[in-house]
């Protein structure tokens, strides 16, 4: 399934860390653009949806692995995005452990693609 | 701010790497479909009729041309034209495509040309089942299709291979492009 090669190990030095919509163009005009999802851009969320948009579903525990996170930070971030319709989390038992396993809803891949287009278009605009 | 962004694609094409997937485009399935179709109408041609197999063959050429071509591309847009997932895509090809080419050039040989048809769409099929693992259920389904189809088509007289392997590369591919470009894919249409 997922390898223990993380995201986390591989981006410390290249993945956005810096928060908030100054690192988006018009800056806190940005917080106001109908395209810019604060609850995608955070690190682990926007991870947690990149990968769900590759992969029909993924286990908590994958997602664990997949970007070094402990369990409470994981859950808060997965029912942010839970709560918001973005994911659903159907919760089953497996040799009598409890199993988690989080899909993307029809409304997460259009915000998540809608984050997309806001991140090419700004890359666009600044090359121009 | 542009570093931004593009620190923050990358970011989302390792998190999709490490994750393992790769998302096949529908615009790829809808390519091979026509160039399928095309080989189909071409080698339904009673004038041409004689030469199905050196049309197939050189569908075959174009096909792997246009899907490589448009997965590079979306690879290429992603920043990596050779990233990981899209090795796993090729390593789960290969086996089923490597085996096709022996096989037609085995059957060629014999003479056994009827078996051909069953033994492409059989193959492929087989390979398309071993990408669902890296892309999505649905190039299974597409894959289990291919499987039936081929293994139809050993039973069918000569003169509906055409149209089977028409049904298959041409058909399947055109309908499932259509369904992955609706439901993975909104952004590519």
């Amino acid at each position: 399934m997922v390898g223990r090669a993380s995201v986390r190990a591989r981006s410390e030095t290249t993945a956005p860390r810096r928060a908030g919509p100054a690192a988006v163009p018009g800056g806190g005009r940005a917080a106001h653009d109908a395209s810019f999802d604060r609850l995608v851009y955070e690190r682990v969320r926007l991870g947690i949806m990149s990968a769900l948009a590759v992969r029909e579903e993924l286990s908590f525990s994958e997602l664990k692995a997949l970007f070094e996170v402990s369990d409470g930070n994981l859950s808060a971030h997965a029912r942010k995005l839970e709560e918001a319709g973005y994911l659903t989390c159907a919760k089953s038992f497996e040799a009598r452990r409890p199993k988690s396993l989080y899909r993307l809803t029809a409304v997460g891949r259009a915000a998540f693609n809608r984050y997309l287009d806001h991140v090419e278009s700004v890359i666009k605009a600044t090359r121009r | 701010m542009e570093s931004h962004a593009v620190a923050t694609l990358r970011y989302i094409r390792e998190s999709m790497d490490a994750a393992g997937g790769v998302a096949v485009p529908g615009s790829a399935g809808i390519a091979l479909g026509a160039i399928g179709l095309a080989a189909a109408l071409l080698a339904s041609t009673p004038a041409l009729r004689s030469w199905w197999l050196l049309i197939w063959l050189a569908a075959a050429v174009a096909g792997v041309a246009a899907g490589g071509a448009i997965m590079a591309r979306q690879s290429a847009l992603h920043g990596a034209l050779f990233g990981a997932p899209l090795r796993k895509l090729v390593l789960c090809l290969l086996p089923g495509i490597f085996a096709g080419a022996v096989l037609t050039a085995v059957h060629w040989q014999s003479g056994n040309l009827h078996a051909i048809p069953g033994t492409w769409l059989l193959l492929y099929g087989c390979a398309l089942v071993s990408t669902s693992a890296p892309t999505a259920r649905i190039v299974g389904v597409l894959g289990a299709l291919f499987v039936t189809l081929g293994l139809v088509a050993f039973w069918l007289p000569d003169e509906l291979h055409i149209v089977a392997l028409g049904a298959g590369f041409g058909g399947l591919h055109l309908v499932f492009g259509l369904l992955i470009g609706r439901k993975r894919h909104g952004r590519q249409g």
